[in-house]
């Protein structure tokens, strides 16, 4: 009872915590979601986009929505570029004067929100070594394995991977982020409010409250595990995950990884919208977030349309099912 | 490269089981069919079905990979080839050779018509279509070639072939948009299949039940119209005509051809009851039909003429007239102005294979009563009717020939002959009526015929003696000894297309048939002034020693002769026809007369108001009553009860079962029971007393079902000269109707669906209930005024729906999905939500949209059709 009464509490929190981060970012808020979802299913997000479409500033934002033990979260960012090492992330030993012994600097990496921006522009050695980290919430350096912290998020980012000196992420790597969110320009209404109001929004993000602490994120992480999810959605899932791979347009299909990865963020995204329970719509929305980046399609034709249909499919049996009772 | 697959092995086995299996099937039903009309299919059904399903069966495996139709057709007819080749060095002689070639044409052939069907279902939408269509023009081929159309017929004819169609069409769909991942496939099918078949079978049982009774009644305008399928597929004419029944008429027209066809099948037996003055030796009479009065010159066709003066002709329908009941007409007898030798002959007619609706009886007939047929000869006997006719004692069958030697025969020809010498001259007579029957066309042609017949009747001082005259000219024997005319049923036909057969008959040929010596006849004593005409029926020969007085008729009796009027003696039977020396006597009858005829002490004719086959009871309200001969009527029905636990039901074409009989139809009922023996009638009785003497109910032993047909029909049947039509105009427009009600059901469907879930919206019980139809009836009627959900999850679609209507759809639609995926109960206000909205959403859409958009978009059935269809992958 007393658990129910701290979830209606957090759930409150979350909305809270979305309509914060939302003074910041405007238009944007299924992203805001999409972010909250890989957050409380214990992943991680790559967004892709542009430059200057907000990526970093909602990052930020998140960071600072949320309280920590010494005020807020511990938020970090690492710049990514093509000379980076694997040791600027995860630090290095350094020779300690005094001691004269060496000892282990750690790297941006232990934190809890990371901020790792133009991903694809690093080379495959240092992807590669984030993405470990981000799988195993550890580190092992020598004989020493020093674990990540406990709430450990990455929010990547990468420009659009026709642009020039990027080094794309394989498809193995990508798997293991949950959601991959398209930023996208916000609308002409909401562009132009920015520009209206752009020193207010500044202005909000100095003075962004803390609205939700560390534990109640670590306490609906593990909230998100008991959301019940109806058989018939399990089913949907693992129709449309069997859907790719079956459809001739699509070379690669999804894994049985990112099916349970898929229901993870289902309940995770019903918690975010305040439900206990998953619905077709959490299926409809988080579909093409959680699956469409695992896929690799024969054409490009193909992309828009082959996982819309294996959905759309799916929904049109989920919608005309009958309900039991 | 690897030959890919196009189909599963799943969908091949589907497509095997449940397109090709049926279509082996039909194929086998439809092969045997045909094998009845083609002879060059050797009857060899079984292998043909066999053939083929080795074709369907190969193709549709084979077509299951990724072959290419043009190159593996282009091998099979190579493999034929060489086939063909090596078959070609194995066998030995022609008709080897032939009968080997055959084989292997019609295996070529029915193998590659399986071959293309199994790829067409393997690989082609449309091919079922097209295959369909094909099939039932063949079955209209198959149909065009029998002669004997019935409702049935029909029906097991197009009926397998049609719901093969729609089943093939429909199977072929249903499997095509299968999904074979489908875990429960098979059952899918089954259920789609199992639902289709009821509903099929349910159309076509109202269609059928519901033109049962135009089915019926177009039968029977066609059976009494004349066959045009010739038997023989010669030009050859023949005396009687083959109706669409199967049964036999006299024709009323007889056309001088080239050739005659004969029959040899038993036509009726008649029992006649007319003897010589000893009484034992029976003096058998011709069956006449019709009377030929005109001639036409262009098609050399003896006709009927309606109008001919003193119209002595009685036709009655024998199958029109209630059982027991007759049918009398006077006017006949005075027509025949004939007073001397002249007595009422009593006649009865069983019929075998005699139509129904045919009356014969020696001339002149007055007088028609159908009868029932004895228990014991039903199944060979039709139907029967006595007939009475007023006969002179001169006239016999015996008249000009062959008394063969019998003395007292002889003696009577001479004495007959004698008696019609005192007529001597027509003067007497009617000068319209004697202009009428001695008319002839004027032209050389005739002229020679009438040169002739003075040559030949020179010496002859009286018509009579003018008569046998000519007979014996037809007798006569020429110059070397020879016959000088002969019988022969296939005289042939001048080289001159229109040349006057007549004369060519007389003067060059001298060889024919009955219908040439009548006609040569006719036309010799007409140019005489002897008035005459030509009259056809069925001659009757005297073989049954057994039992004197009946007679056995065999089609190759159909006949026509000639008739001379005496004044005062009426029209009297001449036959010139001479024997023919070549044909074999049809054979000997033996068969048993139908006797122990049983006496009817009550008979009632009316219409069924109830009939109940459990109890035996039958209800009737009956106009007409014979209680032991004497006949009653009644402008006001009166109600009778029958008991019919014993009753025979028959109608014309034999004995039926007792449920044949339905509320409304016209009957005849009558009673040979004991109980009736002793219940006489008086003059002052009508029906209600008779009622009231009779017991209730009343015993019935033998029922006969009247064609239902009404009197303006059953007019127009006795008058009719020509065959009837089909009403095809009719048949156009209950095809239009039913196309036009199928068609205003399939425009309705989406507006019966939507009163269908509004139904059920508003009758569901639970809250569960209630949300999910409520649910489906309100994502039913957006998606039928055209918002599609596609691509949509439900809170979308629902947050659009209100963004454009103003609604509370998104909240309903977020307490149906908790309902749906959650155990959470719900709060009060969620339960009010779900009860209380579809009526205002309903009436706000209403509001936004007009009347005359939502009813065109309630026209689409395409939005219907989306609605229920589910989405493709790719």
């Amino acid at each position: 009872m007393e658990q129910q009464i701290q979830l209606e509490q957090t759930l409150q929190n979350i909305q809270k915590l979305v309509t914060n981060i939302e003074t910041v970012i405007r238009g944007k808020r299924t992203q805001i979601q999409f972010i909250l979802t890989a957050l409380l299913a214990k992943g991680h997000i790559l967004m892709e986009d542009n430059p200057g479409t907000g990526k970093t500033v909602m990052a930020k934002t998140l960071a600072q929505s949320i309280s920590g033990a010494n005020g807020g979260v511990n938020f970090k960012r690492i710049q990514f570029t093509p000379d980076l090492l694997p040791m600027d992330l995860i630090g290095s030993h350094i020779f300690d004067d005094i001691k004269k012994e060496f000892i282990f600097k750690k790297g941006p990496l232990f934190c809890n929100v990371l901020l790792a921006d133009e991903i694809n522009r690093a080379s495959p050695k240092v992807q590669s070594a984030l993405l470990e980290c981000m799988a195993e919430q550890q580190i092992t350096i020598g004989e020493t394995t020093y674990l990540l912290e406990k709430l450990f998020f990455t929010i990547a980012t990468q420009n659009p991977i026709e642009m020039e000196g990027t080094y794309p992420l394989p498809a193995a790597q990508l798997d293991r982020f949950f959601i991959k969110i398209i930023f996208g320009y916000v609308d002409e209404q909401t562009e132009l409010d920015i520009y209206n109001d752009y020193l207010g929004i500044q202005n909000n993000l100095q003075n962004i409250q803390q609205v939700l602490s560390m534990d109640e994120i670590l306490f609906l992480q593990d909230e998100a595990e008991r959301v019940s999810v109806h058989e018939e959605i399990i089913r949907g899932v693992s129709n449309i995950v069997r859907g790719t791979r079956i459809h001739p347009d699509i070379s690669l299909g999804a894994s049985t990884r990112s099916g349970i990865t898929f229901l993870k963020c289902l309940k995770a995204f019903a918690l975010v919208n305040g439900r206990t329970f998953v619905t077709e719509d959490d299926l409809q929305i988080l579909t093409p977030a959680v699956i469409d980046h695992r896929l690799i399609y024969r054409n490009k034709e193909a992309k828009q349309k082959a996982l819309a249909a294996i959905m759309d499919k799916e929904l049109d049996r989920l919608s005309k099912m009958k309900i039991s009772g | 490269m690897a030959i890919g697959k196009v189909h599963s092995s799943k969908k091949v086995l589907a497509q095997l089981l449940l397109l090709a299996l049926p279509t082996v099937v039909l194929a086998f039903y439809l092969l045997w069919d045909v094998n009845r009309f083609y002879n060059i299919l050797q009857n060899e059904w079984i292998e043909q079905g066999l053939y083929f399903a080795a074709g369907i069966v190969i193709a549709i495996i084979f077509y299951s990979y990724r072959f290419r139709f043009i190159t593996t057709a282009a091998l099979l007819f190579l493999i034929y080839f060489i086939a063909y080749k090596i078959l070609g060095s194995f066998t030995v002689g022609e008709f080897d050779a032939f009968f080997a070639s055959v084989r292997f044409l019609i295996f070529a052939v029915l193998f590659s018509i399986g071959w293309i069907t199994g790829y067409g279902f393997s690989r082609s939408r449309y091919f079922t279509i097209f295959w369909s269509a094909l099939l039932l023009c063949i079955q209209v081929i198959v149909v065009s070639q029998t002669t004997d159309i019935k409702a049935n017929e029909i029906i097991k004819a197009f009926a397998p072939v049609l719901a093969y169609a729609f089943y093939i069409i429909y199977t072929a769909e249903l499997i095509r948009n299968m999904n074979e991942d489908e875990p429960a496939f098979g059952w899918f099918i089954l259920k789609r299949m199992l639902g289709f078949g009821l509903v099929v079978l349910v159309l076509l049982f109202c269609i059928l039940s519901y033109f049962k009774d135009d089915f019926n009644s177009i039968e029977k305008e066609y059976g009494n119209a004349q066959a045009n399928y010739d038997r023989n597929k010669s030009n050859g004419e023949s005396m009687t005509q083959e109706n669409k029944d199967g049964s036999v008429s006299n024709k009323d027209q007889t056309r001088l051809t080239g050739g005659l066809n004969k029959g040899k099948r038993l036509v009726f037996v008649a029992k006649l009851d007319n003897f010589f003055r000893d009484s034992i030796t029976p003096n058998p009479l011709y069956f006449t039909a019709y009377y030929f009065t005109k001639f036409d010159t262009l098609t050399q066709t003896f006709e009927r003429d309606s109008l001919m003066p003193d119209n002595d002709l009685f036709r009655p329908d024998p199958s029109k007239i209630p059982l027991y009941f007759a049918k009398t007409d006077s006017t006949v007898i005075k027509n025949t102005h004939a007073t001397l030798d002249r007595k009422v002959v009593n006649t009865e007619v069983y019929k075998v294979l005699l139509s129904p609706d045919e009356y014969l009886a020696p001339s002149t007939a007055f007088f028609c009563q159908p009868i029932p047929i004895p228990n014991e000869y039903k199944d060979q006997f039709r139907s029967a009717y006595r007939a009475k006719m007023w006969v002179s004692d001169l006239n016999s069958a015996y008249f000009i020939y062959n008394p063969a030697g019998n003395k007292m025969l002889e003696e009577f020809q001479q004495q007959r002959f004698d008696v019609l010498r005192k007529v001597n001259d027509f003067a007497p007579l009617d000068k319209k009526f004697l202009s009428y029957y001695t008319f002839m066309p004027s032209d050389e042609e005739y002229d020679k015929i009438k040169t002739l017949s003075q040559q030949v009747t020179a010496n002859a001082k009286t018509p009579i003696d003018k008569m046998i005259a000519i007979r014996d000219y037809f007798l006569s024997k020429d110059d070397f000894g020879q016959p000088l005319f002969k019988y022969t049923n296939n005289p042939g036909i001048p080289g001159l297309p229109s040349a006057n057969k007549l004369t060519y008959f007389l003067f060059d040929n001298r060889k024919g048939y009955c219908a040439y010596f009548a006609g040569a006849t006719l036309f010799m004593l007409r140019s005489l002034g002897i008035p005459s005409r030509v009259a056809v029926g069925f001659l009757t020969e005297n073989r049954s020693s057994k039992n004197p007085g009946w007679y056995w008729f065999y089609e190759d009796q159909a006949h026509a002769w000639v008739q001379v009027y005496f004044p005062g003696y009426g029209w009297i039977d001449f036959d010139t026809t001479i024997p023919d020396v070549n044909t074999q006597q049809a054979p000997q009858p033996d068969g048993t007369p139908p006797l122990n005829m049983q006496q009817a002490y009550f008979v009632a004719d009316g219409i069924v108001t109830d009939i109940d086959t459990v109890t035996k009871r039958m209800k009737m309200d009956i106009t007409k009553v014979l209680l032991h001969d004497k006949t009653f009527e009644t402008k006001i029905a009166q109600h009778i009860t029958m008991d019919v636990s014993l009753a025979t039901v028959s109608k014309d074409t034999g004995v039926v079962p007792l449920s044949t009989i339905k509320k409304g139809m016209h009957v005849t009922a009558a009673s040979y029971a004991e109980a009736l023996k002793n219940i006489t009638a008086n003059d002052n009785d009508s029906i209600p007393s008779i009622l009231q003497k009779i017991p209730n109910p009343v015993p019935v032993d033998e029922i006969k079902i009247i064609d239902p047909e009404s009197k303006e029909q059953q007019k127009k049947n006795e008058t009719a000269q020509q065959q009837q039509p089909i009403d095809w105009l009719n048949v156009l427009w209950i095809t239009l109707i039913v196309i036009a009600g199928l068609v205003l059901l399939a425009f309705a469907s989406p507006w019966l669906i939507m009163q269908y879930y509004n139904v059920s919206a508003k009758n569901a019980k639970d809250k569960k209930g209630k949300a999910f139809r409520t649910y489906r009836a309100a994502t039913f009627y957006l998606n039928q005024i055209g918002y599609f959900r596609t691509n949509l999850g439900p809170q979308q679609y629902a947050s659009d729906i209100d963004q454009r209507f103003n609604t509370s759809f998104t909240q309903f639609s977020n307490v149906y999905q908790k309902l749906k995926y959650s155990a959470v109960p719900l709060t009060s206000n969620e339960e009010q939500t779900v009860l209380s909205f579809y009526k205002p959403f309903v009436h706000q859409v209403h509001r936004q949209v007009k009347f005359k958009t939502r009813f065109a978009k309630f026209l689409n059935i395409y939005n219907t059709i989306h609605y229920f269809t589910q989405p493709k992958i790719s």
